[in-house]
């Protein structure tokens, strides 16, 4: 098969490392812009609101009905090695180690990234991101550098809600089968958990936060061919965001996992 | 919109909050439950084998957690120096003396250091203080045991398996118990006589049982026996005439002994009567001179009645 001159592999390929060099450009803007005066905080502020306190009831719910079904799902086989009294234990490492940072990412991925990507997406095909240039506003700090700062603050937040809520989740199923009470519950709960596993369920929401973020904001940013392209974007922005979390995920892992010497 | 601005920033503000009381919240649970914040002391103990131990595993004195391993370091030979964080609360309690073991927090739970025994008379542990260590069972010793009775179960079970071919080959006395056929009607007979004894036990007792309640029964002996007590009183003094008839016998007795003495006794005319063989004759021949002395006499006196002197007087007397 003869090789077209135009491209240096394929088409697609030949996208895929373009995409990653302009990936690497867009966050190393982020970071010059990220310190540059002046600083956007309202917007920042009001970047935070819609992103923090908008998707607490979805993720508050969801990590609600998560827990109950982690906890009905786990109870049998533990009954049946006689170590129902090792669910809450089971619960807080579940949650803390991987549930709550995982479930909030994923949610805020669906729901935050799509909603950057869209909204990013359709200012850039309507033009509106060049309009702010001509008017002298940096649309890039305006519009990416609030959203990532925004989304990376508020997700190890929404991360201890989601946590908090999901065990608190569980807890009405264990209290209804074991009469297990609050107190109870969470030392017990807590007791197999370890600082290393809180810090690093909130150092990954950070990068899962600035994930999303980045990710939603370079594929608006980056959108073409009209209304399409917005569709395109917030689709693409999900997808790879939520891809990329579970790859970070995997490295957490191994991280904390040596951290903890095993 | 100022305003609205001003609103959504108080609710990020709390929102934040929030969210930071519970991270603070957890950390200060977490805190307490792994006695972080505790004032600790260090000390050690080295053990050959550490069976999985990590950092971070509990050290439990009389049942209650009171610290963590912070260190395991290889020294000496192959010896595992681990150090141990205690709270500075229990120190006053773990003695010198005291030892450390590896145990087990239940059957598939984490490795633990167990301190124990530790005696009145000894000081408290110091901080760099290291104790000594005591035998501890491990899995690999369980198992071995384990395996030693495996071994046992399996000559058992052979043995078992030796016995079971001979009893149904009809050796041994089980094995013809259960496949002789004679002894089977042997045992079959024996039931069956079994069977018509116990039967007959059964008549018995049965009857026994009439006997009793007729011994029962006003007015019979036994039952006047049992119950009335002058008829016992009589039988008392009946007992005791008889004891005396019983002695008086006993005198007659000897007696009679004392006479059967005499008559064998040659020296007494009765003896002499009875044993002297040539007094026999004698007396033989005496009576046989007395009978013709008497028919001699006879004679004399019939001759006398018809004398002429005697012959009145044997009229008159007619």
């Amino acid at each position: 098969m003869k090789r077209s001159k135009e491209f240096v592999f394929t088409r697609r390929i030949d996208a895929f490392f373009q995409d990653v060099l302009n990936i690497h450009r867009f966050i190393t803007r982020f970071f010059k812009e990220l310190f540059r005066r002046p600083f956007e905080f309202k917007e920042t502020i009001h970047q935070c609101y819609v992103v923090g306190v908008k998707s607490l009831l979805l993720i508050s719910l969801t990590g609600f009905v998560i827990g109950i079904v982690f906890t009905k799902q786990s109870r049998p086989p533990l009954v049946s090695f006689g170590a129902a009294s090792w669910l809450p234990s089971l619960i807080g490492i579940a949650f803390v180690r991987a549930i709550g940072p995982l479930v909030t990412a994923l949610i805020a991925a669906g729901k935050v990234g799509s909603n950057i990507g869209a909204e990013l997406g359709s200012m850039k095909v309507t033009e509106q991101i060049d309009a702010m240039d001509m008017s002298a506003v940096n649309p890039f700090k305006y519009l990416v550098v609030t959203r990532v700062v925004a989304t990376t603050v508020m997700l190890p937040i929404l991360m201890l809600y989601c946590t908090f809520v999901g065990m608190m989740g569980s807890y009405f199923n264990v209290h209804a089968n074991e009469l297990t009470s609050l107190t109870t519950y969470f030392q017990s709960a807590f007791s197999s958990v370890s600082f290393l596993d809180v810090w690093s369920a909130v150092i990954r929401s950070f990068f899962y936060g600035f994930t999303i973020a980045i990710v939603g904001s370079y594929r608006g940013f980056n959108a073409t061919n009209g209304t399409q392209g917005v569709g395109k974007a917030a689709n693409r922005a999900v997808v790879f965001s939520m891809f990329l979390i579970f790859a970070e995920e995997l490295v957490a892992v191994q991280i904390t996992n040596w951290i903890h010497g095993l | 919109m100022k305003s609205t601005i001003k609103r959504r920033g108080i609710i990020v503000g709390l929102f934040l909050f929030i969210g930071l009381i519970i991270l603070m919240t957890g950390i200060l649970t977490i805190g307490n439950l792994h006695n972080s914040f505790v004032k600790k002391f260090e000390i050690s103990a080295t053990f050959d084998e550490v069976s999985g131990l990590q950092a971070g595993n509990n050290i439990w004195f009389s049942g209650v957690k009171v610290g963590t391993v912070s260190s395991l370091n290889f020294c000496k030979k192959s010896q595992v120096k681990v150090g141990m964080k205690i709270d500075q609360a229990a120190r006053t309690y773990i003695r010198k003396d005291a030892k450390a073991k590896i145990a087990s927090d239940g059957l598939i739970g984490n490795k633990i250091i167990v301190i124990y025994e530790g005696s009145e008379s000894a000081l408290p542990v110091q901080n760099g203080d290291t104790l000594a260590i005591g035998k501890t069972l491990s899995t690999d010793d369980m198992m071995k045991t384990l395996q030693e009775n495996n071994k046992n179960l399996v000559a058992i079970t052979g043995d078992f398996k030796e016995i079971s071919k001979k009893i149904l080959a009809g050796e041994g006395t089980l094995g013809k118990l259960l496949t002789d056929e004679t002894l089977y009607d042997n045992v079959n007979l024996t039931v069956a006589t079994l069977k018509s004894a116990a039967l007959n036990a059964e008549k018995l007792t049965a009857s026994l049982s009439i006997y009793t309640a007729k011994m029962n029964q006003e007015g019979s002996l036994t039952n006047n026996l049992v119950t009335d007590t002058t008829l016992f009183n009589s039988i008392k003094a009946t007992v005791a005439q008889l004891k005396d008839i019983a002695k008086a016998a006993s005198g007659i007795t000897a007696n009679l002994k004392l006479a059967t003495g005499d008559l064998n006794n040659t020296n007494t005319p009765v003896g002499v009567l009875l044993h002297d063989q040539p007094a026999a004759t004698d007396i033989k021949s005496t009576i046989k001179n007395l009978e013709s002395s008497t028919q001699k006499l006879n004679e004399d006196l019939e001759a006398l009645q018809h004398n002429f002197l005697l012959r009145g007087y044997f009229k008159k007397k007619k």
